[in-house]
């Protein structure tokens, strides 16, 4: 039974490494404009269907995959804020870039479909079937490489935010957009950045989260709706609190696997943001707001 | 500036939208029209069904109207009914008011169909089903509605009875989606296997919304001997179960023990992608393409011909539906009552997925609609002829 406890651990970190991968770009984005993203989940999709075809075409480069995933997010996050939630952002009403997001969202699932059809595509890296066997325990290479990437992609954003000029200029921006202006920060500068970085890092998400998924244009929306638990539950915006928060929920995944039936995970994990709301309104780490992200 | 260049980007994703939402039609102008609704999954988790049904029935519906069927030609409208509820009785409601259709095909879940049939009672149309399994479809029986595959019933009898006789599986973990179809499958397996002596070890429910499948497998894993796995799910999950059985070792394709058995849900081409995980699969289809009857042979050169691709069972599923009806027309059907009594009356057809014969309930009797297939290390199949 220890074997068993044990494997669902290490299963549990590896699906909530993912959930932290693509909470985080959330995180982000909450964090600095108090926007909820909802083309997010697509943002992952394309991610993972850029690493597939790379991957493909480089006869089994996983690494170009991801790579590539990371740009192609980038790229789009920058694209999109440029041409719809910046110009939307610009009129003063919070509700129309909220909108925009979930138009963004359906048309990027429905052109997905159209050039990608509804069949799911097998994403198998020359990791994912590897499977390594120890001590009654079993894992592959490619979740292996999950913790690894999303440990580096939280040390790398971790020092970015706190060491770099303009880390410390995004969390200005997310304290006091108007002061952060005064102080020559340019709030829409960072905003874009913001949208890049989270954006960049849904790609890669979905570059990690590709083997795992039931590849389809639908296939973020699957974790999407987990993803925006996390950051309810880890603080609203509060980069920690999503790390913590995302580790729990893939914990919580397994052990009500184990234990109790797959059939519960979803109640589980809810009942706990219930909880969170009525007892911890703030989440896991209750930070003021002007210390977010 | 700025809002010219946002209603630039707008413009195309409002008719690319639009093309989406609006449903395709395949018809001509013609006076003798038999007008066929098709209500199947074109979005969602379940549109890999929607996608190859379409084919089957444009297949079927191109080759009929070369000549007619008794003077008259077919024309069909497709909705997207989502494989889920909600939208199923809403494309259900749009076909009915719209189109006016003298019969309908669809869906392929069996929760989309179950939304579907009292619409289609109501405005007193037949529904014919070719891919939903719950005994609910025909039991206790509606008159609008016919089911070509065997039902949960009769295909959980068979694989448990098969799995315990032919296999000699004594103990099983089940492992189902849950939705009506996925409990009711399992239901059915359950109660079977235990009657003849069987154990079920775990009976393993889950959410559509579920993507990694390593927390259960490490539970099968955990149970100790496990001769077979009956699982019921659609595709993109099937294919990460069975990955993540044969990770943990527990399925012949991962060096265990394990009989890992499927259903009619899975199309072809799951092997392939499945991999070398899908080794020693047993699992049943409603389309063996190694079956050599002309009409068999006649459709598999149609469709590479029309599609350059072989077909899958659900292509097969689809094509016969619309058969059935063309049969229905040819022995005198014209409107949706007259086709209703038709296909009631139905007794000896023969389509490329099997023989057709409705019982009372409009229940498809025929079991040679299921073959077992068992996959090969090179990822082929066996057929083991069971039925």
């Amino acid at each position: 039974m220890l074997t068993v406890i044990l494997q669902q651990g290490i299963n549990g970190i590896v699906v909530g490494s993912l959930y932290v991968l693509v909470a985080l770009g959330l995180t982000l984005i909450y964090g600095v404009l108090v926007q909820i993203n909802f083309a997010h989940a697509d943002f992952v999709t394309l991610g993972a269907f850029a690493a597939y075809f790379i991957t493909h075409l480089l006869s089994g480069n996983y690494f170009a995959g991801i790579a590539v995933a990371l740009v192609v997010g980038g790229v789009l996050g920058w694209l999109l804020n440029a041409t719809i939630f910046a110009p939307l952002r610009e009129r003063g009403n919070e509700l129309l870039p909220l909108i925009a997001t979930i138009g963004v969202s359906i048309m990027l699932q429905n052109a997905m479909l159209v050039l990608l059809g509804p069949i799911p595509y097998a994403f198998d890296t020359p990791y994912s079937n590897h499977v390594i066997r120890f001590a009654g325990l079993f894992f592959t290479v490619q979740s292996m490489l999950i913790i690894v990437m999303s440990t580096i992609t939280i040390g790398i954003l971790y020092a970015f935010m706190k060491f770099t000029f303009l880390g410390k200029a995004l969390r200005a921006v997310s304290q006091d957009r108007e002061t952060a202006g005064l102080m020559g920060i340019n709030p829409n500068y960072v905003i874009m950045l913001t949208f890049v970085i989270a954006s960049a890092l849904a790609g890669m998400s979905g570059a990690l989260l590709g083997p795992v998924l039931v590849l389809t244009p639908f296939a973020g929306t699957s974790v999407i709706v987990k993803a925006f638990a996390i950051v309810i539950i880890g603080g609203f915006g509060n980069v920690e609190g999503t790390i913590i928060a995302g580790l729990i929920v893939g914990l919580i995944e397994s052990y009500t696997t184990q234990f109790l039936d797959p059939g519960l995970i979803d109640i589980v994990v809810f009942a706990l943001l219930l909880l969170t709301l009525a007892l911890r309104p703030t989440g896991l780490i209750a930070e003021r707001r002007e210390e977010n992200v | 500036m700025m809002k010219r260049s946002f209603r630039a980007f707008l413009m195309p994703t409002a008719l690319m939208a639009g093309l989406l939402a609006v449903s395709t039609t395949t018809g001509f102008a013609a006076d003798k029209v038999i007008k066929i609704g098709g209500l199947f999954p074109i979005s969602g988790p379940g549109s890999y069904f929607g996608v190859q049904d379409k084919q089957g029935v444009e297949l079927a519906v191109e080759q009929l109207n070369k000549s007619g069927v008794n003077g008259y030609k077919f024309e069909v409208q497709f909705e997207d009914s989502a494989c889920s509820p909600l939208p199923a009785t809403q494309a259900a409601k749009r076909l009915v008011e719209q189109f006016k259709p003298d019969v309908a095909i669809g869906e392929e879940c069996s929760d989309a169909t179950l939304a579907i049939m009292p619409v289609m009672a109501q405005a007193q149309i037949p529904l014919l089903n070719a891919g939903s399994s719950s005994i609910k479809v025909t039991e206790p029986g509606n008159p609008w509605t016919f089911r070509i595959m065997p039902n949960e019933v009769m295909q959980g009898i068979d694989i448990a009875t098969n799995a315990y006789k032919r296999l000699n599986a004594r103990t099983a973990v089940v492992l189902h989606e849950n939705t009506n179809a996925g409990i009711g499958n399992a239901k059915v397996f359950a109660e079977t296997f235990t009657k003849l002596g069987g154990k079920i070890l775990a009976d393993i429910g889950f959410g559509r919304d579920v993507n990694d499948f390593t927390s259960i497998a490490t539970r099968v894993a955990g149970i100790g001997k496990v001769d077979v796995i009956p699982t019921y799910t659609l595709e993109g999950q099937g294919l990460k179960i069975t990955q993540a059985l044969a990770q943990a070792g527990v399925v012949k394709g991962g060096g265990g023990h394990s009989i890992q058995l499927g259903t009619i849900w899975l199309p072809f081409g799951f092997e392939k992608k499945a991999g070398k995980a899908a080794l020693g699969y047993v699992r049943i289809v409603q389309f063996d393409p190694t079956d050599q009857r002309e009409v068999v042979r006649n459709f598999i050169k149609a469709f590479k011909a029309k599609y350059n691709q072989d077909p899958t069972h659900i292509n097969a599923h689809a094509y016969d539906q619309v058969m059935l009806i063309a049969d229905v027309v040819r022995r005198g059907g014209k409107d949706a009552k007259s086709i209703r009594d038709g296909l009631a009356a139905t007794k000896d057809f023969s389509g490329v997925t099997g023989s057709v014969a409705f019982d009372k309930t409009n229940q498809n009797t025929k079991m040679d609609t299921v073959h077992y297939m068992e996959t090969m290390p090179d990822l082929s199949w066996k057929a083991l002829k069971w039925n």
